[in-house]
C-alpha cells in the first residue's frame, strides 16, 4: 500500500541550532538504501542598508496556508525526483545574522535526485510559501525583505 | 467577514485582522482596501481566498476566510 503523508510542520521558533541539523543528519544512520545526501542552509545576512546595518530577521507566515503549500510541493518533488527522504524547516520569529533560518535535506540513493530535489525545493519554498521577512536594523529602524 | 493582514500590510492596516461587510469579489474588496487605506493602491499584493492565490476578479463565498499578502519573503 502506498504510504499516505499528511502536512507536516516546518516551522521552528527562532534560528534553527547546529545540533538540531546534525541530529538530522545522524537519524539517517539505520536507512541504509541512501548512497547521497543534499542540505541547503540559509543563513541571515548582514546586508547594508540606507538606514544601517541588518542585525536580525523577524519572520512572520500565514501559517495555515505555508503548511498547506508546503505539503503540495513536497508531494510533487516526491513525485518528480527519486527520493527516500526530505525534510524541510523554516524559522518564525526573530533569527539574528549568522544564525541559520531554513534548513532543507533530500536524501535519495544516488546523489543527482537529492542534489536537483534539494534546489528546487528551495526556489519554490522562497517563491511560493507565504513567509515574510522584517530586516530589523536597530531599535526604530527596520525594512522589509525582499527576494530576488 | 474576517480579513487576515500580514507583513507589511499588516502595519499599514495598523491591524492583523480586520472586520470588515462581506464583499462579493476581490475587485470590490480592493476597491474598498484603496479607499480606506490610501497607502495599498502603491503597494503590490495579492487576496488569498480559502488560502487560496486568485488573480483579477475572483468571487469570494460567505465565510471563508480572506487573508492579503505582500510579496513573499522566506528563505
Amino acid at each position: 500500500m502506498k504510504k499516505q503523508r499528511t502536512a507536516k510542520n516546518i516551522f521552528v521558533n527562532g534560528a534553527i541550532s547546529p545540533e538540531k541539523i546534525a541530529q538530522s543528519i545522524a537519524n539517517h544512520a539505520s536507512k541504509t538504501d541512501i548512497g547521497g545526501h543534499s542540505i541547503f542552509l540559509g543563513q541571515v545576512r548582514a546586508d547594508m542598508k540606507e538606514e544601517g546595518m541588518v542585525k536580525a530577521i523577524e519572520y512572520t507566515a500565514y501559517e495555515d496556508m505555508a503548511l498547506q503549500q508546503a505539503f503540495e510541493i513536497r508531494e510533487a518533488i516526491f513525485a518528480k525526483y527519486p527520493l527516500t527522504c526530505m525534510h524541510i524547516y523554516h524559522s518564525l520569529g526573530e533569527v539574528k545574522v549568522g544564525e541559520i533560518c531554513l534548513f532543507v535535506f533530500t536524501s535519495s540513493k544516488h546523489r543527482k535526485a537529492a542534489m536537483e530535489a534539494c534546489e528546487e525545493l528551495v526556489e519554490r519554498i522562497k517563491k511560493e510559501l507565504p513567509i515574510w521577512g522584517k530586516e530589523i536594523i536597530d531599535n526604530e529602524n527596520s525594512a522589509w525583505k525582499v527576494n530576488t | 467577514m474576517k480579513i487576515l493582514a500580514f507583513g507589511k500590510i499588516a502595519e499599514i492596516v495598523g491591524n492583523e485582522v480586520l472586520i470588515v461587510d462581506n464583499f462579493p469579489n476581490t475587485e470590490i474588496l480592493r476597491g474598498y482596501l484603496y479607499h480606506q487605506y490610501p497607502a495599498l493602491e502603491h503597494m503590490k499584493f495579492t487576496i488569498a481566498v480559502d488560502k487560496k492565490l486568485t488573480s483579477g476578479e475572483s468571487h469570494i463565498p460567505m465565510d471563508v476566510e480572506v487573508a492579503l499578502l505582500p510579496p513573499f519573503s522566506g528563505g
